[in-house]
């Protein structure tokens, strides 16, 4: 039972820190352009896509982890100068039909170029192996997503909360007018965020495959969902609530399929949108946002 | 230093400033008043680059302000300290100041911080606070240190008494007449006209976006018209 229980536990760790990617870029994204990005999850299956044309050219590993976070940052950007930047400052509704259509776009793109059939991912065997502590095991695989997403969301904290760059970024969020009047040059600020943001998601498309093991043109849509559930569960906008809300939602969902009767498992995805319900009729503004805040 | 000729300004269908033109010289202290909607915050917008003007023009220095974007306006020393304070209310006390530094790399040269501190203690204790738990005047002093530590060769100050207790009140105008002496030249807009032109080397009044009167503080100051309206003479 401790080992089913573990494996359980590293297994939604792992499906959380996935969660945790797409979600942080998610909120983010809205956070300074208050739209929400439809095509975020998308970027996780240029992520993927791009990593297994990597793989398949032979390129090391290591580089191509390198390669994917700058393609998904070359990817958020080029969504962000087209689409919303001429939008800024339109109504809500406008700025959320063209992220859908963006992500139309690029889903049936990717299915006219790729096709819709799905390709296996494997990451090199000894990632696939797993290790032993004492009396229990865990995937190497799920481990270096955890460990992995725990250094990108370290560099991410560190980069928000400790520079000129992300000082700028929090408050050309919190307030446009006053940032471009402290000399902040906004525009540039905003496709930072896309970059930042969008070269998680992507990074997160590469954990993806080499979890699940196949990908398809189609694979962007439940990320791009749960990120979404998961920003609001922690607090759309806020950062720590998206991580916090990511890993939780990736630890109900599998704690859910593994402690309830095998009959249940197909109702996974009933369960956590039920979540998302609870939690907002108890904490509409999400569970780790103090207070609301207000703009001027 | 700062010239301003002929600004016509729109907002969306609204012609807002008509034909306005003003100078403010090096060293001087000129002080903008009018009633509400006159146009004094859309004169400011215009000059900080976040509006644009239709016709007319507007010189900082060799700096044409109707064209350059607002981050080289302030990069040439153009500061503009907005109405209603806009801090940043998540934001550290520290971290707003360092927004004030922004273009200069966002850091401030210790010398900077302990003039600020020696301005405004209060900021110095709330170093670590989120700003927006500050009171009314803490945030205001705050706008204001933010605004000095970039470093402005033209202060733009938008009614920076409004909603404050006297005390405060007192304290921003002590604070203005510190700058006025170190030679800071300042473009005041305010409500409070009698302490604005008592201050003021020199005033324009603003009546439905046109400059309606201008001269000396103390001329303005016993003009029958300003004493009236924006006085409360009777
Ligand atoms: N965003 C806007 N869109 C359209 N019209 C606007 C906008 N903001 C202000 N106006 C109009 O422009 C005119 C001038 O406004 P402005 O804010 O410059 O006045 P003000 O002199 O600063 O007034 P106050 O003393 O109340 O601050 C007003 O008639 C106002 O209705
Ligand atoms: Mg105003």
């Amino acid at each position: 039972m401790t080992q089913y229980l573990f494996q359980q536990l590293v297994n939604g760790l792992a499906l959380g820190s996935l969660y945790a990617l797409v979600a942080i870029g998610f909120s983010m994204i809205y956070g300074i352009v208050r739209l929400i990005n439809f095509a975020h999850g998308d970027l996780v299956m240029i992520g993927a896509f791009t990593s297994l044309a990597m793989v398949v050219g032979g390129v090391p590993w290591p580089l191509i982890l390198l390669f994917v976070l700058v393609v998904g940052a070359m990817a958020g950007v080029t969504i962000g100068a087209v689409i919303f930047r001429p939008l800024l400052g339109a109504p809500q509704v406008t700025g959320f039909i063209a992220t859908l259509a963006v992500s139309i776009v690029i889903q049936n793109s990717a299915l006219m170029i790729l096709t819709g059939q799905p390709r296996n991912f494997l990451f090199p065997a000894v990632m696939r192996e797993r290790v032993t502590f004492g009396t229990v095991q865990a995937s190497v695989t799920d481990l270096l997503i955890i460990g992995l997403t725990l250094v990108l969301i370290a560099g991410l904290f560190f980069v928000v909360y400790r520079t000129r760059l992300g000082v700028a970024m929090r408050a050309t969020a919190e307030n446009l007018t006053a940032a471009r009047l402290m000399g902040v040059a906004v525009h540039r600020t905003i496709l930072a965020a896309f970059a930042i943001g969008s070269a998680l998601a992507a990074t997160a498309g590469l954990l993806w495959g080499g979890k699940f093991g196949q990908i398809d043109p189609l694979l962007g849509f439940v990320p791009g969902l749960k990120a979404f559930v998961a920003c609001v569960i922690g607090g759309v906008g806020s950062i720590g609530g998206a991580m916090l809300g990511g890993y939780i939602l990736g630890l109900a969902e599998v704690l859910f399929v593994g402690l309830l009767p095998q009959e249940f498992s197909g109702y996974r995805d009933s369960f956590v949108f039920g979540l998302l319900i609870v939690i907002l009729l108890l904490k509409p503004s999400g569970l780790f946002v103090r207070h609301v805040e207000e703009r001027a | 230093m700062l010239e301003v000729e002929g600004l016509n300004v729109w907002r969306g269908a609204t012609h807002v400033l008509k034909d306005v033109s003003f100078t403010v010289a090096a060293g001087e202290l000129a002080a903008l008043i009018g009633a509400n909607g006159a146009g004094k915050s859309t004169t400011l917008l215009t000059l900080s680059g976040l509006l644009r003007a239709r016709s007319g023009s507007a010189r900082f220095g060799t700096l044409d302000l109707t064209h350059a974007k607002p981050e080289r306006i302030v990069k040439a020393g153009l500061i503009h300290c907005p109405e209603g304070r806009q801090i940043f209310q998540s934001l550290t006390v520290a971290e707003n100041l360092a927004m004030g530094a922004y273009v200069r790399g966002g850091r401030i040269a210790p010398e900077t911080m302990a003039e600020i501190h020696t301005l405004f203690p209060i900021l110095k204790e709330r170093e670590g606070v989120a700003a927006g738990t500050l009171s009314g005047g803490e945030q205001m002093m705050l706008a204001m240190a933010r605004a000095l530590i970039a470093s402005p060769k033209l202060l733009l100050l938008d009614e920076p008494s409004l909603g404050l207790a006297p005390k405060a009140v007192e304290t921003i105008f002590d604070v203005i007449e510190a700058l006025k002496k170190r030679g800071i030249p300042i473009l005041l807009i305010e409500q409070n006209a009698a302490m604005a032109l008592d201050i003021a080397d020199r005033a324009y009044v603003m009546e439905q976006g046109r400059i309606a009167l201008s001269g000396t503080g103390r001329e303005l100051a016993g003009n029958d018209r300003v004493r009236q309206f924006y006085l409360g003479a009777t």
